[in-house]
Order: structure tokens, then C-alpha cells, then sequence
């Protein structure tokens, strides 16, 4: 049941808004939990136990945590301070034992149930190229739905308990709802747990603004999904699926559609999960924050999956670059080498176990991995080479914070991001090397303009309509950018112009949408990791 | 407070610190400059900022940050 389909629109959704709001205040989130648990039971019935069995676990941590927690305050108003100390001591590090096995084990559910294969797969080859006989076994494995997003959500909220952000919640189907809520859990936004428990417990009804508001903002995810990303989908399946035989134009053409078609298909999802969250009274946390208009890597990473970005940063930046090792590290760097190499070297290695993360997260294979350090290298070189920068900026008297500079580091950017996305879309590193080597020996530059581009999967009209969607999504975005709220001015005019858009709107789907024959429905690229 | 505003001029030379709103939002402080900044706070207060002090409420402006240091002092 995909979030663009009619039966998750309309039966499904209407169903869950009406159910809810007809229950009295205190089992609304109830109708939650259930219809949480109907949706993954429908998309991914045999997997369901996995879901489960990362709730358990960390609802069961949750609770050790607090009682660890309750014991040490007790007992240390009867102590002195080094007795206190003491037995701080021996608290945190049972704190830090239940948390290190909680994550174990979700983790470990996700390593195993993930990346086995590719790891199996990887050690056979390496036992057969040193003539050893023995292989581990070939297994078929189910990826459970969402496992990505809720294994990050449950241990977020297992870390934040261990660090005492907040004490963990006593009632089981509070935490099963948090980790498990359906419009969430097959692409997030990954959520923290006092970003969205509080409004999913609270049962707050849904008003009419709710209702309006959710509504057009599934509206409009529809249409970036179907008018735009799914009609771009076959030029971007015939380029990357036979790109021995195009030339360099097309293969750019490919990853330059293939851009469009991930931005579009993903933020036009989170546009239907948060407009289908909006319509029960629950505000999502933001996953895009119009990504093509950063002006460097680092900026397009804090506007694109903004979630995963914040939660890598949280959980995993911070811990190893503010951990003791790497300020021991830094200190004696800055003492021996240069105070910029002390200050550097932390944020280097933290930032390279962030993208080591980034990459395998995205996937199991070789060419994630390379996805993620293709944003290290690019990150860190401008870390490096942000002093050499600095000096030629100001002896060339270049204003970095001009228009016309800007508008060169937003191309910059948006070319750094459609190579890494033409890595990411490539069958595999090698098919990624062999684009690349096409585009430098053999461009054909006539084949942007004398029709081959044509052929291939799409014809003028689809281009037409993907451009003028784009033209659109383009006009919307510099107004958001502008800090222009559109649902607010769209509320705001007459009845005749607010209906003019929404079914101008409708009809542009339900005319320009790629569906019926001759289209496959395109699954959600990022439903699938 | 001046040792802070020494520090911060120095991570982010030109930037008039006591005068910014949100250091945070306005990317005036990254999470990289964060780190460096973070470094440059324990060694000089003697203090230890852990991954829980890490939250845009702490580093929003100098008073903020001025604030975390003195609590994190007592402790």
C-alpha cells in the first residue's frame, strides 16, 4: 500500500481520520497504535516480529535505565561526595552496559537482516581467492519495512534515555506507537522521541486547518511524485540500465533526471506522510528544506534528508568527536603540530565515521560506501583548503556573500550533488567508473539537442510536462525560500481563486500524472533501505 | 566573558559575537566550528561539555554559551 495509492489515500486514511476523531480524547492514540500495526501487517505481514522485537527491547532497556536511575538518587542522599562519587561511577557504567547491549541488538537485527548478504558474499570471494574451501552459507533474507528508519528512532530514544534527556516512558504501546506510526515508517522523517510522542499520546483533535492544510499538502506530493518523478522514471531506468550504449550527453541527461526524480519522489513523499500526520493534528519534524538552493555540500546536507542528517550529528559526530580519546588527541595535535590540525583532526575523524554510517545506511554494497566517502573527501577538502579560500577571496576582493557568488556556489553545489547522485544510481561502482570514463571520451554534445533524447523511454511531451512541473516546484520553492508560507496565502484568497489552485492542482495529476498503461507505479526509492 | 569572546574571535574571526541573535540558525557556528569551539572551552574553563550539552539552546548566543560554561563550572 504505497503513500501515493488510492487505497492508502482514500480508505485507508479517511478511515484512520475518522475512526480518530469519533473516539473520546484518552483512546485516540489507540486508534493510532492499531491502524500502525493494520499498515505494516498489510505492506509487510512476515516481518512484523522484527519491529516488535526492536519495541520490546528497547521499552525493556528504557524501564532498567529509569530504575538505575531512581536507585542512584535514593541512595546518594545517605553518601558524602566521594561516596557519591563512587558510586556515580559504578551507575554510569551499568547505564552504559544496558544501553551498549540495547543497541547491540537492534543494531544487530539490522547488520544481520541488511548486510549479510553483501558481507557473506564479500568473504566467500575472499576464501576462494586464498583457495579455502570452506564458505559461509547463502542466505534469502527479508529486509523488514522500515527497519532503517525505526531502528534509528528506537535507538535514539534508547541514547537520549542513557544520557537523561528525558526518562523513559513506562507504557509499552506508547513507545510501539512512537516507533511504529504509519506514516512514518516506511521513508521517516526519523523522529526523536520528544519531537512526536507528546502529540501522539495527546489525542489532540483534528480541526479544520488540520484537515485543509494535511489535505493540500498531500496534494502536492502527489503531484512532484506522480507528475514529475514518475514520468521522469523511464528515461532515467533506459539510460542507467544500458549505459554501455549511450553516450556522455545522455548518461548526463540520466543523472540529471535521475536528481530531479529522487527530490521530487522523496520530499513529495515526506510532503503526503507529513500532510497525512498534519490532517490527525501531528507536526512532523522537517526533512527538506529546499536542498538545490545551498551554497555548499555542507549546506545542501543540512537542507536534503535533514533527519538522518541530524541524527548522524547527535549520535554519532558529537559522540566520537567530543569523546576523550579525540580531545586527548586534538590536544597534543595542537601542541606538536598546528592549532588548526588540533582543532581539525576530531571533526576529520568524526566526520568520516558519520559518512562511513551515511553510505552503508543507504545500503549494502560497495558503491554506498563510496556515496558516503564521495561527500567525506568533498567536505573535508573544503574544510582543508577553507583558510587558502578565505586569503583568495579577500586578495581578489571577491564578496563571498554576494548574488552573482552565490549563484556560482549554488551551480557548484548542484553539480558536486548530481555526480554523487549519478553514484548512487549506478548499478555499481564499476558501472559508475564506466560512466564516467563515457562522459570524458566519448560526450557527443549534438545529442542534447538533435533528438536522441527523445528515444529513450519518454518523448517531448513528458519532457515538456516534467519541465513545466519543475518551473512550478522552482516558482514555490524561491517563494518558501523568501519565508512566503503558501497554505497561509493560499487560505487567505477568495473561495473562486483558493479552488481555482487546488483543482488546477488535481487536474494537473490526474491529466499529467504518469499512471495507466504503458507506467508501472514507480515504488519509493527510499522505501527501499 | 571576555576570555569567551576571545575564543569565539578567534574561531570565527569578524563576526560581531555579543551582537548576533542566533548563532545557530544564522550558521554562524557549525557543527564543525561547534567541535572546535567545544575544544577550545574545556581546555580554557577546565570544564567537560559532553555530547547532552550539544543542543542549539546552548550555543544560540554568547550569553548561552556563557551560561553552560558557569553551570557546567559548579557541577
Amino acid at each position: 500500500m504505497a503513500y501515493s495509492s488510492i487505497v492508502y489515500l482514500l480508505p485507508f486514511l479517511g478511515a484512520v481520520v475518522l475512526l480518530y476523531n469519533g473516539m473520546p480524547k484518552k483512546y485516540r492514540w489507540w486508534v493510532l497504535l492499531l491502524a500502525s500495526y493494520i499498515f505494516y501487517w498489510l505492506n509487510s505481514p512476515t516481518t512484523l516480529i522484527f519491529l516488535l522485537l526492536s519495541t520490546v527491547a528497547v521499552y525493556l532497556a528504557g524501564i532498567f535505565l529509569n530504575k538505575i536511575q531512581d536507585g542512584f538518587d535514593l541512595s546518594k542522599k545517605a553518601l558524602d561526595k566521594e561516596g557519591k562519587k563512587q558510586l556515580r561511577k559504578i551507575v554510569g557504567w551499568q547505564k552504559k552496559a544496558v544501553c551498549a547491549c540495547t543497541l547491540l541488538f537492534i543494531f544487530g537485527l539490522l547488520a544481520f537482516l541488511k548486510y549479510y548478504p553483501f558481507v557473506s558474499e564479500n568473504i566467500n570471494q575472499l576464501l576462494k581467492m586464498i583457495h579455502l574451501e570452506s564458505t559461509l552459507p547463502q542466505l534469502k533474507l527479508i529486509l523488514p519495512l522500515g527497519i532503517s528508519y525505526y531502528t534509528l528512532q528506537a535507538a535514539g530514544y534508547i541514547i537520549d534515555v542513557y544520557r537523561g534527556k528525558y526518562r523513559a516512558d513506562p507504557h509499552l504501546g506508547k513507545v510501539a506507537l512512537f516507533l511504529s506510526f504509519f506514516p512514518q515508517i516506511v521513508e521517516g522523517p526519523i523522529a526523536r522521541f520528544d519531537q512526536t510522542a507528546g502529540q501522539l499520546m495527546e489525542g489532540k483533535r483534528s480541526t479544520y486547518q488540520n484537515l485543509t492544510w494535511g489535505a493540500q499538502l498531500i496534494l502536492w506530493g502527489l503531484f512532484k511524485k506522480m507528475v514529475i518523478a514518475d514520468r521522469a522514471n523511464p528515461f532515467v531506468a533506459e539510460v542507467f540500465n544500458n549505459y554501455t550504449e549511450q553516450s556522455g550527453a545522455v548518461l548526463i541527461m540520466g543523472g540529471i533526471l535521475f536528481t530531479v526524480q529522487i527530490y521530487m519522489e522523496f520530499s513529495g513523499c515526506m510532503d503526503i506522510v507529513a500532510g497525512s500526520a498534519q490532517m490527525l493534528g501531528i507536526d512532523l519534524p522537517k526533512n527538506f528544506a529546499r536542498p538545490f538552493f545551498a551554497t555548499s555540500v555542507n549546506d545542501f546536507w543540512r537542507r536534503w534528508h535533514i533527519t538522518l542528517g541530524a541524527w548522524l550529528r547527535d549520535y554519532v559526530f558529537y559522540s566520537v568527536s567530543l569523546s576523550k580519546g579525540f580531545a586527548k588527541l586534538s590536544k597534543k595535535a595542537k601542541e606538536k603540530l598546528s592549532p588548526f590540525l588540533g582543532a581539525l583532526i576530531p571533526s576529520a575523524a568524526a566526520l568520516f565515521c558519520v559518512w562511513i554510517c551515511n553510505g552503508i545506511w543507504h545500503g549494502a554494497g560497495w558503491k554506498y560506501l563510496a556515496y558516503g566517502m564521495y561527500y567525506y573527501l568533498i567536505m573535508l577538502l573544503g574544510m582543508l583548503l577553507e583558510p587558502l579560500f578565505a586569503r583568495c577571496a579577500t586578495a581578489m576582493r571577491l564578496n563571498r556573500d554576494g548574488g552573482a557568488f552565490r549563484v556560482v556556489r549554488i551551480l557548484r553545489t548542484c553539480l558536486l550533488v548530481v555526480g554523487g547522485m549519478t553514484l548512487f544510481r549506478a548499478e555499481s561502482l564499476g558501472a559508475f567508473g564506466g560512466i564516467v570514463s563515457k562522459v570524458f571520451t566519448d560526450l557527443s554534445p549534438q545529442q542534447f539537442y538533435d533528438g536522441t533524447l527523445l528515444h529513450l523511454g519518454i518523448d517531448g511531451w513528458d519532457f515538456i510536462a516534467i519541465a513545466a512541473g519543475c518551473v512550478v516546484v522552482l516558482i514555490v520553492s524561491i517563494l518558501q525560500e523568501k519565508g512566503f508560507c503558501m497554505r497561509k496565502k493560499i487560505a487567505e484568497c477568495n473561495i473562486v481563486l483558493r479552488w481555482s489552485i487546488y483543482l488546477s492542482l488535481i487536474l494537473a495529476v490526474v491529466i499529467f500524472g504518469a499512471y495507466g498503461p504503458g507506467y508501472d507505479q514507480v515504488a519509493f526509492i527510499y522505501g527501499q533501505f | 566573558m571576555e576570555e569567551l569572546l576571545e575564543i569565539l574571535e578567534n574561531l570565527k574571526p569578524g563576526v560581531d559575537f555579543p551582537a548576533q541573535t542566533d548563532l545557530i540558525e544564522d550558521h554562524i557556528l557549525d557543527s564543525m566550528s561547534v567541535v572546535m569551539l567545544v575544544g577550545e572551552l574545556n581546555d580554557a574553563f577546565d570544564i567537560e561539555i559532553t555530547p547532552v550539552d550539544v543542543v542549539p539552546e546552548n550555543f544560540k548566543t554568547v550569553d548561552a554559551i556563557y551560561a553552560m560554561i558557569q553551570r557546567l563550572s559548579d557541577d
